[in-house]
């Protein structure tokens, strides 16, 4: 065989490999999460959510197949178009779609459902790869960061609209990529300054506490510093816009969040304070993950993620299942693997002489990286519930095929990196 | 800082965040599940408590004389709470507790359970649901002596929640008037229309959430008592109640009806003794689907004439000898044609003769003549038979009459005389029976009852007593002729097939077109209402059968015989409806003494001493009837048991005073010599203190 001819020899075929690995696990688990050991159980019954997870398992097999064929210049030429109709379906779902737990975020087509959001972030990926990629672009042109910014807002917005506050959240992390690609840190630096503040005047009760410290800091700054008057007015101008926003906090919790948000934010700051009410899913949740010690009750074994005491336990609080029944060792080696895939991910990306590529791998690995990081956070009360799944674990067709195409187009990318040429 | 600098910089904080987090993450799931693991588990047993609604135990229905007919009996889910019990106890235990659970349930082996046990105690698993069967009141007693188990919930972990449910002794019997109520609480039937005093109040408990799903009851001082539901007295007789199902089911079998209806109603009371309800399945079988005799609106036909009859001879000097011309059995109104059944008509016949026979065009010509200018007299008739306004009867759903007013839209010139041979109107079964009931109990129409009393042990909450609709429907000699003439549709007219010589019936038959989008079709609904014996009047009964097959379509062919079986068969055990039996059908003085029936040892003494050849065969109780083979007698047993009245005709007073008290039966005594007659029927159910009378001659 001549080289270069067959895409098998060429594909990373780590990547693949991990990813079949993390749904494989997935699927064992969530087989777990529904188990009962009274009733004659099937993992393959089609009425439990593992019979039909292995069904949506034979479709990404497919779906894998189609894409490796598919000629690779396809994502780069059709990127906005593929894009655009993505918008198009989520203007059409907030408009006929069908309202499931509060959010109108489902499609349906006869008896097969599906979430547009889900299959939104590859569009995404691809209409920012495309974008960067073009001739000629550079990261400090204002007018080239207001596009950018649209082009991820317009899908975020339209997904708060339908109620799914939790996966716009997820386009926040293209920033990461634009700082990647050469955006001034700042803004990177004041978003993370802002969440550090809000999260703070939200867990300290008396605010004087939080101004002495500004003015402390402040002073300090001022002191150790060379005493320019310039910097001298932007310490104090800082200090100032960051009173106001402690001032707005509480405008922003009380009137702009919706109620179910509001209690979310609260379960987080302060989880004892009603673990019955607010508090009851991570308080759930972290019952489980404590009763699995440090190996766990054993596969099938678990008593706490079943019986809904956890919510969700098949999807959103699928990591509980893991950490209840193969316990620290259990949860230490699914961690692992997913630090593995997304390093592996961020390699690949890396490794990319295409713009159009890396940008584009950078994305997917940033979007899995906020999945991963945020889903396991919550379960553990170290971020707000905001209701996304584990990638390629939880339980859910339009997840799990959402997140095959991410990383497939990016497989697919990496096979062809040799016959592209270098903008 | 070059570009190229700045760029691995930037690639570099990406790895490491990733890996910094992860770090977190681990760390954070190993505190929660190291550091903080008791302090979690605390805090499951804490927040998994709740109140939670106990349901009341809901009251029973009986029949009149005491049978269930619905109760609820308590059912238990049998779980296992593994954590509770001490090693000692569990290990000890647990192989004869697998054993004994293989054993009663039959369905996993001995090592399955004791794998399910021992994996739910090192699991820690707080519920685990033994089996999905629910086991009963008895099992459950049983089961806790068991290992482990006789230890209790406290001590030894086992767990029995209770839940009830709703049983029906007699299985389908008069299912529709027990009626049901669902989750949704809508229904019917008893069980709908009282539901409110059937249920109780629900109480409230504390209960903890287990691991493992399910539940556990905490003992709490703040508990809220459960207050069980009230008991409904019921005027159903079972008996009659069975006879009457029966005697239905073979008629609609036969006749491959659609529906059939029967009401058995106690002429002084109106207690409602027996009431069923049988419609067609679509795979052919009869079952209770809906209360026809309550809900179920239909034309009444000629049963309808004794309405007209009443209106008839009260208002005007008509007597039962005058004559009518009925003609050759047409009759024209306007575009419209009265026809009778027979073809070629009566003739000229009386005013008797029309209804005995039941014309149509004798009735519907009358009431033109005498009504014809003023049908609102007629209609006053009706009113004050109270046939036009629903009964007010005890169950729900009872259908409202339908009867045109010459003030209504559609009421037309043949309305009424229509309405003379019972078309254009609409009433219930029983609320044709009510009115039959009255020419029965002298003129006094009473409410039909189905609820006797609601009652807790002795005390009462509710007693409903006959009450009187109208003292008197009509004049005394009005109702010396209605008789005469419902007498005479058994005698002479329509109903001359269920004519019998032990006792009378007096009724009316009825068949009526079957109204069908508009057009009358030949498909017919039968029926026959009467009451007997006719000479002092104990029940009255409607029969209503819809849509028979066959050639044999009409009220006494098809509704008659159903009233004839079923009163057949109350005549044969009520004492107080006929004589007692002659003596010499007790016993063939020439061959045997007297005695039928008694203990063996004396009666085979006597023989014995008597010369008489007697036989015991397979018999073997000590109690005995006899039967003649040729010129010996031969024993048979008599089956007595404490718990259903005995048979004790035959016997001397001494044995079957004997026989009864032990039952704790009350005997009342009438005559003396032997007993010829009892008014328990023997192999009903012995209610203790209540009374027999027993007849001696």
């Amino acid at each position: 065989m001549r080289r270069g001819d067959s895409i098998l020899s060429k594909i990373d075929w780590l990547t693949v490999l991990l990813f079949f690995v993390i749904v494989m696990l997935g699927w064992l688990n969530i087989y777990a999460a529904v188990y009962d050991e009274n009733a004659t159980q099937n993992i393959f019954s089609m009425s439990l959510n593992s019979g039909r997870q292995l069904i949506f398992i034979a479709v990404i097999i497919v779906l894998i197949i189609v894409m490796l064929v598919v000629d690779f210049k396809f994502y780069d030429t059709f990127a906005f178009a593929i894009y655009g109709s993505v918008l198009f379906l989520l203007i059409f779902i907030l408009i006929f779609g069908r309202e499931v737990a509060g959010s109108k975020s489902w499609f349906e087509l006869g008896a097969f459902r599906f979430q547009p959001s889900e299959f939104a972030k590859f569009a995404t990926c691809l209409a920012v790869a495309k974008f960067i990629s073009t001739g000629g672009f550079r990261m400090d042109q204002l007018r080239n960061q207001i596009v950018l910014f649209a082009i991820i807002g317009v899908p975020a917005v339209l997904i708060i609209l339908q109620g799914d506050t939790g996966t716009a959240l997820v386009y926040s992390v293209f920033i990461l990529v634009f700082f990647r690609e050469g955006m001034a840190p700042t803004l990177l630096i004041l978003g993370v300054s802002a969440a550090i503040i809000f999260i703070l005047t939200l867990m300290v009760e008396n605010h004087w506490y939080l101004y002495g410290g500004i003015v402390l800091i402040a002073a300090a700054a001022i002191f150790f510093s060379k005493r320019t008057r310039k910097r001298i007015v932007m310490v104090v101008l800082g200090a100032a816009i960051i009173v106001l926003v402690i001032k707005s906090v509480d405008y922003v919790v009380s009137d702009i969040l919706k109620p179910h948000q509001q209690n979310r934010v609260k379960a987080f700051i302060n989880p004892d304070a009603d673990p019955l009410g607010f508090g009851w899913n991570v308080t759930q949740s972290k019952i489980a993950i404590g009763s699995g010690g440090a190996f766990g009750k054993g596969f099938l074994k678990g008593t706490q993620t079943k019986f809904d005491f956890v919510p969700e336990q098949s999807t959103d609080f699928i990591f509980c299942t893991i950490a209840e029944e193969h316990g620290w060792f259990g949860s230490f080696i699914i961690i692992g693997l997913f630090v593995c895939l997304l390093l592996r991910l961020i390699f690949v990306a890396e490794r990319q002489k295409w713009r159009f590529a890396r940008v584009y791998g950078y994305s997917v690995a940033c979007i899995l990286f906020f999945h991963f990081a945020v889903n396991i956070g919550m379960t553990i009360g170290l971020f707000p519930v905001i209701g996304i799944p584990l990638p390629m674990f939880s339980y859910g067709g339009s997840s799990l095929i959402g997140f095959t195409v991410l990383i497939f187009i990016l497989v697919k990318l990496d096979a062809h990196r040799g016959q592209v040429l270098v903008h | 800082m070059n570009i190229k600098k700045s760029i691995l910089l930037r690639v570099r904080v990406a790895f490491l965040l990733v890996t910094l987090f992860a770090i977190a993450i681990v760390v954070k799931t190993g505190v929660i599940q190291f550091a903080q693991g008791e302090k979690w588990k605390e805090m499951a047993e804490q927040i998994n408590v709740k109140y939670k609604k106990v349901k009341a135990t809901r009251g029973n229905i009986y029949s009149d004389n005491g049978s269930l007919l619905a109760t609820s009996l308590p059912f238990y889910k049998l779980a296992f709470d593994a954590t509770i019990a001490s090693d000692d106890v569990f290990n000890q235990g647990v192989d004869s507790l697998a054993l004994m659970l293989s054993k009663f349930f039959k369905d996993e082996s001995k090592q399955t359970y004791k794998r399910r046990l021992k994996n739910a105690r090192s699991t820690g698993r707080q519920y685990l649901r033994l089996n999905r069967k629910m086991v009963g009141y008895q099992d459950k007693k049983k089961m806790s002596g068991w290992p482990i188990f006789r230890e209790g919930q406290l001590r030894g972990g086992v767990i029995f929640e209770k839940v009830d449910k709703r049983f029906h002794p007699f299985a389908n019997l008069s299912r529709r008037t027990i009626g049901f109520v669902n989750e949704n609480h809508r229904g019917a039937g008893l069980e709908y229309s009282f539901n409110e005093q059937l249920s109780g109040k629900d109480g409230e408990a504390l209960y903890q959430k287990l691991a493992g799903g399910g539940e556990k009851p905490l003992f709490d001082s703040n508990d809220i008592k459960t207050e069980n539901g009230y008991d409904i007295e019921s005027t159903i007789d079972i008996n009659l109640q069975d006879v009457t199902e029966t005697a239905l089911l073979k008629a609609l079998e036969y006749h491959e009806a659609d529906y059939g209806v029967v009401v058995v109603m106690e002429v002084n009371t109106g207690e409602i003794k027996a009431i069923s309800n049988l419609s067609r399945s679509k795979a052919g079988y009869y079952f209770e689907r809906y209360n026809y005799a309550v809900g179920g609106l239909r034309e009444p036909g000629s049963t309808f004439k004794l309405a007209t009859m009443i209106a008839l001879l009260e208002d005007t000097n008509i007597s039962l000898n005058d004559s009518v011309n009925t003609g050759d059995g047409i009759l024209k109104f306007y575009d419209n044609t009265v026809r009778d059944h027979d073809l070629g008509g009566y003739g000229t016949i009386t005013v008797q003769q029309a209804f005995e026979k039941s014309s149509n065009v004798a009735m519907a010509k009358l009431v033109d003549k005498y009504f014809g200018l003023n049908p609102e007299r007629y209609l006053q008739y009706i009113d004050n038979l109270g046939l036009s306004q629903p009964l007010g009867l005890q169950i729900k759903g009872e259908g409202i009459p339908k009867i045109k007013r010459p003030t209504d839209k559609g009421w037309s010139g043949i309305t009424l005389p229509w309405m003379a041979y019972g078309y254009g109107l609409e009433l219930t079964p029983i609320q044709s029976l009510a009115m039959y009931n009255a020419v029965a109990n002298d003129g006094k129409l009473i409410k039909p009852i189905l609820v006797k009393s609601i009652r807790r042990a002795d005390k009462i909450l509710d007693e409903y007593n006959t009450v009187v609709l109208n003292d008197e429907i009509c004049s005394k000699e009005t109702l010396s002729k209605l008789k005469i003439m419902l007498e005479g549709v058994v005698e002479r007219g329509t109903a001359q097939n269920i004519r019998n010589s032990y006792y009378k019936i007096a009724g009316k038959t009825g068949t009526a077109q079957i109204l069908e989008n508009g057009r009358y079709t030949k498909k017919y609904i039968t029926s026959f209402a009467g009451y007997f014996p006719a000479d002092d009047p104990k029940y009255s009964a409607i029969v209503v059968i819809k849509n028979p097959k066959g050639w044999r379509q009409y009220g006494s062919s098809v509704a008659a015989p159903v009233f004839k079986e079923i009163a057949d068969n109350i005549y044969s055990r009520d004492i107080d409806m006929h004589k007692a039996m002659p003596k010499e059908f007790i016993a063939e003085k020439d061959v045997f003494p007297i005695i039928k029936s008694g203990n063996y040892e004396e009666l085979s003494y006597i023989c014995n001493q008597l010369g008489i050849s007697n036989h015991r065969g397979d018999s073997q109780d000590d109690w005995v009837t006899t039967a003649l083979k040729g010129n010996s007698i031969s024993w048979k047993d008599n089956q007595v048991s404490t718990k259903y009245v005995p048979d004790v005709k035959g016997m001397t007073l001494r044995d079957a005073l004997y026989l009864l008290e032990s039952c704790g039966l009350r005997v009342n005594i009438k005559g003396k010599g032997r007993v010829v007659n009892q008014s328990q029927y023997p192999g009903s159910k012995a209610l203790k203190g209540s009374t027999v009378t027993i007849e001696l001659s």
